[in-house]
């Protein structure tokens, strides 16, 4: 069953559905099984083997070129992919919007030919894996204030300082770090390898949420790497806006990903469970709940198509994907804890998968610029004033 | 070495069916449609004899409304080299022998190797196009495999059997094969295969061309059958209720012998 009120479909192209369904069968044969136990003991799913599994699928930077072992797809694709990923786990939507949104896409964008051809084609068959290092503990909704350095000595870039709340830490084979250059202040983005003498990965325990992936930290001490892992072409701040605007963009669709799932599980259940002598959806109060969480993905799945034709179509504005960002991430929290309301006390058990997506939506509303944040630049952006800090 | 598959498109098993306002079939719109599961293992098996061989052509046919283009090119991105739509929006009105005809007239003169169908259609059930179509191309004919193999200008295949038997049997080229569940394993096509199936051909031909025949089964009207009533409920003494299910247990059902 698709959760399709408009009949979205009839605007997807053949190939956008093709993918979908092939993707829903092999996540619903293949992944959805192992999700539960793997959030519960947060014993993280084996991205390994999810990488290459994914890769053959070839849904890892899905609209980068078919020169470095891409497809050469949309963004409408993209935005497919993470639907249907986040559908089972926000954890896999993580995974491939880190990989395609926060590390392919800098290194396609700013990065040298060599430096491509090195990494995409071995990104996109999930040989290697990558994380994006940006956030540190004391820098997260404002990244100017980065306390990580890097210093050119001789023919290496030598990094210092540490980077916090890092999706795929500790399994990450090629990390994106951001840094300031400590001799002009300005920011620049390098390609730090796995291994690399003074460059340590650790993943975090004990999390509440996205218990079926990694988050961790990075740190770098003199840190040393080679002068061609910078990627040239970017400097300042606007290098890790615009990955964090792929994955924004990702987020929009896989928000509707987790949305639908849970809308799903409440529309069986409440036709299932019989309270009072009557299925629960036959009362108004249960019907409310049902109507209101179909109205608001209708409206996201609106939101994000039309936001993915600007993108393919090179017009989508930072503020706009803010917009498809705080809504669907809103609707999917909204979502997720309706659903969990109408399973009632099975609504807390990991048999169901609300009271799971209602914890990993609580990471998705923070990370990728807070709800907070994205209101002050759909604010910014149609006042044309600033208030994201004090004078 | 040429190969055809046909295949049909199917609503979802799982849709609500409602039946049609002339009474003879099901009602097509707000249906989701999807290939037939068993021509899904043609398509499959017949990608795989390509791979196998190195050198062969996979032409996937279908017939149907504009809406059977969908499936073609799921065809072709599983593997199919080249797709051809025979259009017709009033394909469901069609019988087994219409079906054989339109599609023995595409092939006739195309010296297929191997025609590669499912074992029946999950709407239609008549299981009969197949078979049909070798009489029609005077080619030999094995239904219901489960396993195939090609060699020397021979197919060996297994088929299955009512009861749990299963036969080996082989036929000489050119052979037409009806494909049943257990066969094989559909690969899910991938992005990038998805991505090179929207450039593959996929021509599109008016039934017309092809068919000139009234049907010979006529369906006359579709109805849900009345839900039937509950189960048995067995009561008595635990030892006894355990007895009689197990008897009901062999005399109804393979469970236990
Ligand atoms: C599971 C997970 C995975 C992550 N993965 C990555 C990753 O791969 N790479 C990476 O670099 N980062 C990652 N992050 C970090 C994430 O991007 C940050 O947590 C986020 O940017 C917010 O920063 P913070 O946690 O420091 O919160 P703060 O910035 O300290 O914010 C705390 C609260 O204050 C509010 N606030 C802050 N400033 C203002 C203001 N000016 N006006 C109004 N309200 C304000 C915020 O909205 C928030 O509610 C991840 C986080 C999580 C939870």
């Amino acid at each position: 069953m698709f959760v399709d009120y408009y009949k979205i479909d009839d605007l997807l192209a053949d190939e956008d559905k093709l993918l979908r369904d092939s993707l829903r069968k092999f996540l619903e044969d293949n992944i959805k099984p192992l999700i539960k136990q793997a959030w519960h003991k947060q014993e993280k799913l084996d991205f390994r083997t999810i990488a290459k599994q994914f890769g053959e699928l070839g849904i890892l930077g899905s609209f980068i070129e078919e020169k470095y072992n891409c497809p050469g797809a949309t963004y409408t694709t993209y935005g497919i992919v993470c639907q249907e990923v986040e559908r089972i786990d926000s954890a896999l939507r993580s995974f491939v919007a880190v990989n395609t949104g926060l590390v392919m896409y800098p290194i396609w964008r700013y990065g040298s030919e060599n430096q491509k051809m090195k990494f995409l084609p071995k990104l996109a068959s999930g040989e290697k894996i990558g994380c994006y290092g940006l956030t540190e503990p004391d820098a997260g909704s404002d990244p100017s204030s980065m306390k990580t350095t890097a210093k050119k000595i001789k023919d290496k870039w030598v990094l210092n300082g540490s980077k916090m709340w890092i999706t795929e830490a500790e399994i990450a084979d090629v990390a994106i770090v951001w840094a300031k250059d400590a001799d002009d202040g300005k920011v620049k983005g390098f390609i730090v390898e796995k291994g690399t003498p003074g460059f340590y990965q650790k993943d975090l325990e004990e999390l509440g949420s996205m218990r079926a992936g990694g988050v961790g930290e990075l740190a770098f001490t003199d840190c040393a790497i080679p002068l061609e892992n910078r990627l040239p072409n970017i400097e300042g701040l606007k290098g890790p806006f615009s990955c964090l605007n792929m994955a924004r963009y990702g987020i929009s669709w896989g928000a509707i990903g987790a949305s639908m799932d849970c809308f799903e599980t409440a529309l069986s259940y409440s036709l299932d469970r019989k309270q009072f002598g009557e299925p629960i959806a036959s009362y108004q109060l249960v019907q409310e709940k049902l109507a209101n969480m179909i109205t608001e993905i209708t409206k996201a799945q609106l939101v994000s198509l039309r936001l993915s034709q600007l993108l393919n179509e090179n017009k989508a504005t930072p503020a706009q994907i803010s917009l498809a960002k705080r809504n669907n991430v809103r609707t999917a929290r909204f979502c997720a804890h309706t659903a969990r309301e109408i399973l009632g006390a099975n609504g807390i058990s990991l048999d169901y998968s609300p009271i799971r997506h209602m914890a990993n939506i609580e990471s998705v509303y923070t990370y990728e610029g807070t709800d907070d944040m994205h209101t002050l630049i759909i604010g910014r952006d149609i006042t044309g004033i600033e208030a994201f800090r004090k004078k | 070495m040429n190969i055809l598959v046909c295949i049909k498109q199917v609503p979802d098993m799982e849709s609500k069916f409602k039946i049609s306002s002339d009474g003879q079939w099901y009602e097509q719109s707000d249906l989701t449609f999807k290939i037939n599961e068993y021509d899904e293992y043609a398509i499959e098996e017949a990608v795989r004899l390509k791979e196998k061989l190195g050198s062969a052509e996979v032409v996937a046919l279908s017939i149907g409304p504009e809406r059977t283009k969908e499936a073609i090119r799921k065809a072709l991105a599983i593997g199919a080299d080249k797709g051809v739509h025979i259009h017709d929006d009033e394909s469901h009105k069609k019988d087994s022998f219409q079906i054989a005809t339109i599609i023995a007239s595409y092939a006739k003169d195309k010296n297929f190797d191997i025609i590669f169908l499912g074992m029946q259609s999950q709407d239609r059930a008549s299981a009969q196009v197949g078979p049909i179509l070798s009489e029609l191309l005077g080619y030999n004919c094995i239904t219901t495999i489960v396993s195939f193999e090609y060699q020397d200008g021979k197919v060996n295949v297994k088929r299955e059997l009512e009861g749990g038997i299963k036969a080996k049997v082989s036929a000489k080229l050119p052979v037409v094969l009806t494909c049943q569940l257990g066969l094989n394993t559909v690969r899910y096509p991938t992005l990038p295969n998805i991505m090179k199936a929207k450039k593959k051909e996929l021509i599109t031909i008016n039934v017309n061309e092809l068919l000139n025949e009234q049907p010979r089964v006529i369906n006359l009207k579709a109805y849900i059958p009345e839900k039937k009533k509950g189960g048995i409920i067995l009561e008595g003494k635990s030892d006894e209720v355990a007895d009689k299910l197990i008897s009901i247990l062999k005399e109804k059902t393979q469970v236990l012998r």
